[in-house]
């Protein structure tokens, strides 16, 4: 019996590290998306905000850093190839509640072999690059939760992390939690999605913003706990259930039933999707 | 034609298209709209724009119809992009053709006008200084209102 596990492609027979010979894959369109964070104080991050900081331009410095790493990948990583990557996003997210910024990282080729490593290199000197620009004012700094948040293309297929179980109460699953700054980055949100319930039931989207502001995106309410069967009712039966949906009333919010701009008196029939969300912004 | 799409749009190409084998269209009027790098605060460096997909299409669709029922149009054109874009990025394409010039104007403007209080996207700004979801704007509603009381 060999012990040598087939999955690990960078072993060969002998088990000697080997670069994959990828002349003979068939080219296809690659995508990976990883993330990580650093921990800093509360003052840092503001300064990191403003621009106060002696090195200047951070954010700025620490995008450019984590995009120069992908492309070279390679030359840090033993057995990765050269690749001509088409795209290479890095974007941050100033966390203050949780005094940490979010990294980011898109790369993307049409090629033969997959991103992940170059998206993971660029978080982590990103991070890295971070921690340079502001260490004279703070050394406690700490980076972590460097992960592949998704990747698509290629021959093992698509990988999309699971989100873990908001259990662990640690302060990095509060800040990745978020249910969909991750989807919203494509701009889109889930739809369609069945009932996770089997008694008959509303299906309920928020959407950016209000979304974000109440914490969830998409939640099911068994049509039987909904005062009267329209939209005020799912509204009542949403408060009830969650005194964050207070938030429902909070602002303009307008609301849409199956994709139909609708009102408080709007009736409601199982399997409805409606929708709540702010006024329109595009264009 | 309508498109929601994450990838850019080619101006040029999109206009040939709706003008491609026709000979009565007298006139073809296309609007553009284009990331700034300032709004509500400076230093805007990419906006992420969100949608409500199948309501969003069928959004533009009714608002393509009203245009359609109020100026005489031989051929409309809406592509409204999504996802993260950084400014200089083209944002919004309407392209309208007709026999004259007037219809060609007011249906484009009034798309547009359209567009941005009734169709289902949002955006949110990153700039230098954090996060923000962009919000609605009077003036937006205020041009929307113009066509309702001719």
């Amino acid at each position: 019996m060999s012990l040598i596990n087939p999955s690990l492609t960078h072993l060969n027979a002998r088990g000697e590290a080997h670069m994959v010979d990828v002349a003979d894959k068939p080219e296809s369109r690659r995508e990976a998306s990883a993330s990580g964070l650093i921990h800093m104080r509360p003052a840092t991050l503001a300064l990191l905000a403003e621009g106060g900081l002696p090195k200047g331009d951070v954010l700025a410095t620490a995008r450019i850093a984590g995009i120069q790493a992908a492309k070279r990948t390679h030359e840090l990583i033993p057995l990765c190839h050269a690749l001509a990557l088409s795209k290479v996003a890095v974007d941050f997210d100033l966390d203050e509640p949780n005094a940490c910024v979010h990294v980011t990282a898109t790369c993307r080729l049409n090629g033969r072999t997959g991103v992940e490593m170059e998206a993971l290199t660029a978080v982590s000197v990103a991070c890295l690059t971070l921690y340079d620009m502001c260490k004279a004012v703070d050394k406690d700094m700490e980076i972590g939760a460097i992960h592949l948040e998704a990747k698509t293309g290629g021959k093992s297929g698509d990988y999309r992390r699971e989100v873990p179980a908001a259990t662990a109460a640690s302060v990095i699953e509060a800040a990745t939690a978020p249910i969909v700054t991750g989807e919203g980055a494509a701009g889109e949100v889930s739809v369609g999605s069945r009932c996770d319930i089997a008694a008959p039931c509303i299906r309920v989207k928020c959407l950016a913003e209000l979304r974000e502001r109440l914490g969830v995106g998409d939640v099911s309410v068994p049509i039987g706990d909904l005062p009267s069967a329209d939209v005020a009712g799912l509204k009542a039966a949403l408060k009830a259930q969650d005194p964050s949906f207070e938030g429902l009333d909070q602002g303009r919010v307008l609301c849409a039933v199956n994709q139909v701009m609708a009102g408080d008196a709007t009736p409601l029939t199982d399997n409805d999707e409606v929708a709540f969300f702010p006024p329109v912004t595009g264009g | 034609m309508i498109r929601v799409q994450q990838e850019t749009f080619d101006v040029g190409a999109e206009q040939r298209a709706i003008l491609d084998g026709r000979s009565d269209v007298g006139a073809v009027v296309s609007f553009t709209g284009l990331v700034r790098d300032f709004n509500e605060r400076p230093e805007v460096q990419a906006l992420t724009l969100e949608h409500y997909p199948g309501m969003t299409e069928a959004a533009l669709g009714a608002i393509v119809q009203k245009a359609e029922g109020r100026w005489p149009l031989q051929g409309v054109t809406v592509i409204h992009r999504i996802g993260r874009l950084t400014p200089a990025d083209p944002i919004v394409l309407v392209v309208v053709a007709s026999a004259h010039r007037r219809a060609a104007f007011e249906a484009c403007d009034f798309i547009m006008d359209y567009l941005k209080t009734r169709a289902p996207f949002w955006k949110k700004e990153h700039t230098a200084s954090g996060d923000y979801w962009v919000s609605e704007r009077d003036g937006d509603h205020h041009d929307a209102s113009r066509w309702e009381c001719s």
